[in-house]
């Protein structure tokens, strides 16, 4: 007790400085969270969430013993690590080739240019990608003219998807994601790399030992989030993207429950899968983070 | 000191790959760019490569800017844009600097909450039931207030206060600083990039938002820029699938006016990154710093 | 660095009194009219019925809750500036406070289901009830809304009038339970309810010989006549004869070619019984048929992935022959395109739907009900006064009320001549929109008047005449079901649905051959189709059985 006045005396100003924050996150996080019992109740609006009747595990069944249940988790377990392993090292590249770059002018120009797409909204960025990949589309256009081969129906391949879901998903945010490893880059000590060089240190050793070690906090916090956002992988885009014949690799719980909720807003169904989603994402963050406090220095708490 | 055939080698090996980089994101907005001014039937026909506009014709922004809604919604974003942001900046930063000290003893449970807040959520009806409880629905407030701070940004704002040196601090606390002297003269001059980007991060966060929006406001002259070009864009989609309602409809909106107003809806936005850019200056303050 | 500091404290004060101007200024409401509301008032004696029970009268005021017509004039941001509320204002003395959720589609219906759970409900709320979730009885039964038979009989002398002369429509809007539950919209004529059906290129069939296609065979002909001969002359051959989009085939409202083999591809009923579509012999046929086309090219190829936009592209591209969408939306739309850029050769007609045989009436037409459930406005619990809003709706199913919402004002958006209304040159011309007068253009609770419809086109009119030939008796009516059989039914066909997309395609594209049907069709019942069938089934029989 003693030691808990003794730390809200001597730390007054944090505390207060917090305080506002707290609030908000009680406030409009975890108030509304009573929300959550309707994935085990038969939600109707009209009852309200004290009055609608229990249904217990009713809804997980429904999602579990669904014939695609298996299907569903593969794809979206896998076009999230494939995200992982090629998007998320994307921005860190660009940024250090970007941090390489002498020119002021030539960097500046680069990086904005290079963030544009972000802004696009995604509906006419698929409406572009649909426009590019036609079967007389500019891309088939070229590997005919190249390499002689037959046009390539891409958005109807299932095969193709995660490809093209990957490399568009680079290619709209390797920008945007580069700007806060620049900003983090920005931040290290000119000094350490004065030493760097001092020692003897060539471009490619003061990247490995100064650039790399300088962003690694927030490299590991940002890897962390991302796992543990795994389960939650871009419906919006995937809705736009997919077709009934690209659904083997496509469909993914999201868009799966999506279509559900087409038939008949299930408030309880999507609150049940969307629990199981926040259990097992807050799971994989956990081991994330714990793995990581191992490692190095950084972690969430 | 000389630079080695490697290091030649890779420089132009860069140059190249980011140009080629360039060249491809920057095709996409141009392609965008002239659609909206060249002549309708060409741009319904044609499925190629747009390396120039074919026929001009501005008719699509005329249109888009005829619609008195659009004007509306351009100051109401910028209402969001602005104020949203600058409570953003303001809580996060405050909320960053406390959860970054060591040796206060709740800062550990508290970034858990937060942490944890990421990812269990009561879902949309209670938020809706709250933002009516508090009285701010259809008003300005709930657009602003709901999304008050993101836990995203709040962590990364957060590591890099973390990153400063802990000797700059302990100096300064010697000579007798408190915590807001800290926050303002060492912590925030030191993070300045990561805190410009945050702000960024903020700022483009609200002007692409229309899901708050679209829940809480039903007036439409409150009604942000985003979700006006979304239901342009998505009723022309949506709309010629649905089953006449009735013979007199209007031709659905040509394809160029929904490139006009993607043009309109993001064109302001980008330069915002520009201006923020000169804050990105290597570690300006360290030296200043050391008094 | 004092400098930084005071910078971010000026931002962040000049933020704070941003939010504070935000805050107090508009806390937007009152987008109706400006007006103050007049009390109640007594209403000029029209179609009154003597034997009313009571004289109600309008009511002062009350909020209508309605979703913005998508296709509305972009000046039109409330109804309240739609000249027939206003003139309807003026007649009832109640003022309308209307709001309107934004978005579209699944938003709307996401902002529907907000506003049920937070029970501080408008006093009517105008959308489809039939797909609100559980259904119409059961938002009786849980106390959203209100059961309106008695209040009809007893306040709404001109829509009882209607109801009594057109007891199918009663049946449509009355639930399993017997309860009426929302005034309608309702398609007045027959040639208001059809809005689809086949389009083919009328001048490709003349260059090659042949007469619009009538049966399946004839379709077969003029496809490969399409896919042979270099009819858009560019000396490729890149001609798409036909192309079906793949969320189509599984759609009743919009699949014409099925119907020849007297199915369509979900459930629809024979004769009172109900079945499902995909899993008949018939279902096999087609999927046959439509293997053959797409072996033998005369299917797009893309016809898996082909959406609005690259359907517009084709079309207009002079690639494709054929093709299934509306009348002003698809057809008129096409011949205003070409024609403004220049292509006079361009020629579309529509096409009755194919029967198998020659001379056959086609079993499928795509013909909607009368009612289908959207424009629909019910009363909520919340309204005080339900007797007098009552009375306010049923304005709209008077003879005036039914002038005022189809076409407009007399005299400024139409005339009337020798008994006949007509709607004015200007109207016509979109100059101004006709949003700014009626409702002729979108939905709501009233009855749409097939004399105030136009065609963009004689094409258009001849579209319309030939998808209206058709027997039109295997659609199944607009049935309603408990809340139980509801979520049952869901939880069955979102696999079912899913699954039977991705065999479509497989079966059409030879991935998977025809031989296996049967175990495609096994599939389908261990997955439950059957009792699927069994619900809706229920469903229909309460439906038939009421009165």
């Amino acid at each position: 007790m003693q030691r808990i006045l003794r730390d809200f005396s001597r730390n007054r100003l944090v505390y207060a400085m917090m305080l506002p924050v707290v609030v908000y996150y009680l406030l409009f996080h975890y108030v509304p969270i009573y929300g959550v019992q309707i994935a085990f109740k038969d939600y109707s609006p009209m009852l309200g969430f004290l009055k609608s009747p229990w249904a217990g595990f009713v809804y997980f069944e429904e999602f579990f013993n669904s014939y695609y249940f298996v299907r569903l988790l593969r794809n979206t377990f896998l076009i999230s690590l494939y995200s992982l392993i090629f998007a998320f090292p994307s921005g860190i590249i660009l940024a250090l080739l970007l941090n390489e770059v002498k020119s002021r002018v030539f960097k500046r120009s680069i990086q904005t240019i290079t963030y544009m797409p972000h802004f696009i909204s995604i509906v006419v960025v698929v409406g572009i990608m649909f426009n590019f990949l036609a079967r007389d589309g500019i891309i088939n256009n070229m590997l005919v003219a190249l390499f002689g081969i037959e046009p390539i129906a891409f958005m109807r391949e299932a095969s193709w998807f995660r490809t093209i879901y990957i490399t568009s998903d680079i290619w709209q945010g390797i920008g945007w994601s580069s700007i806060i490893y620049l900003a983090a880059i920005a931040g290290i000590d000119p000094s350490l790399y004065e030493a760097a060089k001092i020692d003897g240190a060539g471009r490619w050793r003061q990247v490995l030992h100064v650039s790399i070690p300088g962003i690694l906090p927030v490299t590991t916090i940002l890897l962390i989030l991302q796992i543990g956002s795994l389960l939650s992988v871009g419906d919006e885009k995937i809705l736009l993207m997919y077709n009934p014949v690209t659904y083997e690799t496509a469909d993914v719980i999201g868009t799966f429950v999506y279509r559900k909720g087409i038939l008949e807003a299930s408030f309880s169904y999507s609150a049940a899968v969307g629990l199981f989603k926040s259990v097992i994402s807050f799971m994989l963050l956990v081991m994330a983070n714990a793995f990581a406090r191992k490692v190095s220095e950084n972690n969430l708490w | 000191m000389k630079k080695s055939l490697a290091s030649v080698a890779f420089d132009v090996c860069n140059y190249t790959f980011l140009i080629l980089l360039a060249l491809t994101t920057l095709y996409p907005m141009l392609h965008i760019f002239f659609s909206s001014i060249s002549e309708p039937a060409f741009v319904v026909q044609n499925r190629g490569l747009i390396l120039y506009p074919r026929g001009t014709n501005f008719e699509a922004y005329v249109r888009v800017f005829e619609n008195p809604m659009i004007t509306l919604a351009y100051w109401n974003t910028l209402i969001y844009v602005v104020a949203g942001t600058a409570i953003n900046i303001l809580l996060t930063a405050c909320g960053a600097y406390a959860l970054s000290r060591r040796n206060v003893l709740w800062m550990k449970p508290v970034m858990f909450l937060i942490v944890f807040s990421m990812f269990f959520s009561g879902g949309l009806i209670p938020l809706y039931l709250l933002v009516g409880d508090l009285g701010m629905m259809n008003s300005r407030l709930a657009v602003i207030i709901p999304t008050a701070v993101n836990a995203f940004n709040l962590i990364i704002m957060r590591t890099s206060f973390q990153a400063v040196p802990v000797s700059l601090e302990e100096s300064a606390k010697l000579d007798g600083a408190n915590d807001m002297v800290i926050l303002f003269r060492i912590i925030l001059p030191l993070s300045l990039p990561v805190v410009a980007v945050i702000t960024l991060f903020y700022a483009v966060g609200h002007w692409n938002s229309w899901f708050p929006a679209m829940i809480f406001l039903q007036t439409r002259e409150l009604l942000p820029l985003q979700l006006i070009l979304r239901e342009i864009l998505i009723s022309n989609t949506t709309g010629q699938m649905m089953t006449d309602l009735g013979q007199l409809d209007q031709i659905p909106v040509a394809e160029t006016i929904q490139y006009a107003t993607v043009m309109v809806a993001t064109l302001p936005i980008l330069f915002l990154y520009p201006f923020l850019q000169k804050y990105f200056v290597k570690g300006v303050m360290i030296g200043a710093i050391k008094e | 660095m004092q400098q930084q500091a005071r910078k971010a404290w000026i931002a962040a004060v000049l933020g704070l009194v941003l939010v504070f101007m935000a805050a107090c200024s508009s806390k937007g409401n009152d987008a109706a009219s400006p007006s103050q509301g007049s009390p109640s008032v007594a209403p000029p004696a029209s179609a009154q019925s003597p034997a009313a029970a009571e004289e109600t009268g309008y009511p002062a005021s009350f909020k209508y809750w309605v979703q913005l017509p998508y296709n509305a004039d972009p000046s039109v941001t409330n109804y309240s500036q739609m000249k027939a509320f206003q003139r309807k204002q003026e007649i009832t003395g109640t003022q309308v406070e209307f709001l309107h959720p934004s978005g579209e589609g699944a938003q709307v219906a996401e902002q529907l289901n907000l506003l049920l759970a937070s029970r501080n409900l408008p006093d009517v709320i105008e959308s489809n009830w039939r797909n609100i979730p559980k259904g119409p009885d059961n938002a009786i039964k849980d106390g959203a809304i209100i059961r309106l038979n008695e209040l009809i009989d007893q306040h709404a002398p001109n829509f009882k009038k209607y109801l009594d002369d057109n007891p199918d429509i009663r049946k449509m809007i009355t639930t399993g339970e017997g309860n009426i539950y929302a005034f309608p919209f309702i398609r007045g004529d027959q040639a208001l309810r059809v809005s689809w059906g086949p389009i083919m290129r009328a001048d490709w069939l003349k260059t090659v010989g042949l007469e619009p296609p009538e049966t399946i065979e004839e379709w077969e002909t003029a496809l490969i006549a399409f896919r042979d001969h270099d009819l858009n002359g560019n000396g490729k051959q890149d001609e798409i004869p036909f192309v079906l989009p793949i969320g189509a085939v599984n759609n009743s409202q919009l699949n014409p070619m099925i119907g020849a083999w007297g199915i369509t591809g979900d459930f629809y009923q024979v004769d009172g019984t109900v079945k499902f579509g995909p899993v008949q012999d018939e279902y096999k046929q087609f999927l046959t048929v439509m293997k053959r086309w797409y072996d033998e090219k005369l299917i797009d190829p893309d016809f898996a992935a082909v959406d609005n936009k690259l359907l517009d592209a084709k079309v207009t591209n002079n690639q494709l022959g054929a093709f299934f969408h509306s009348g002003g939306g698809g057809l008129g739309r096409y011949l205003k395109l070409m024609k403004d850029s220049g292509d006079t050769a361009f020629d579309l007609i529509g096409l009755r739907n194919p029967t198998l045989n020659k001379g056959d009436m086609p079993a499928l037409g795509m013909m909607d009900f009368a009612y289908q459930g959207l424009g629909s406005a019910a009363i909520t619990t919340s309204a005080k006064n339900p007797e007098q809003i009552v009375k306010w709706l049923d304005y709209n199913y008077s003879e005036d009320g039914q002038l005022l919402f189809n076409f407009g004002i007399e005299g400024e958006s139409y005339t009337v001549t020798d008994g006949v209304p007509k709607l004015s040159q200007n109207i016509l011309d979109n100059n101004p929109h006709i949003s700014k007068y009626a409702l002729i253009y979108a939905s709501g609770p009233f009855v749409q008047d097939v004399r105030a419809m136009t065609y963009t086109s004689a094409n258009h009119k001849q579209a319309v005449e030939n998808w209206a030939y058709a027997a039109n008796k295997v659609r199944v009516p607009p049935i309603t079901m408990s809340a139980d059989d509801s979520a049952k039914l869901n939880a069955i066909m979102s696999d079912i649905n899913t699954y039977i997309q991705e065999m479509n395609i497989k079966f059409v594209m030879g991935v998977e051959s025809l031989d296996k049907f049967d175990a495609y069709v096994n599939q389908l019942k261990t997955m439950g189709i059957e009792d699927a069938v069994k619900i809706q089934q229920e469903a229909l029989d309460s439906y038939n059985q009421s009165k």
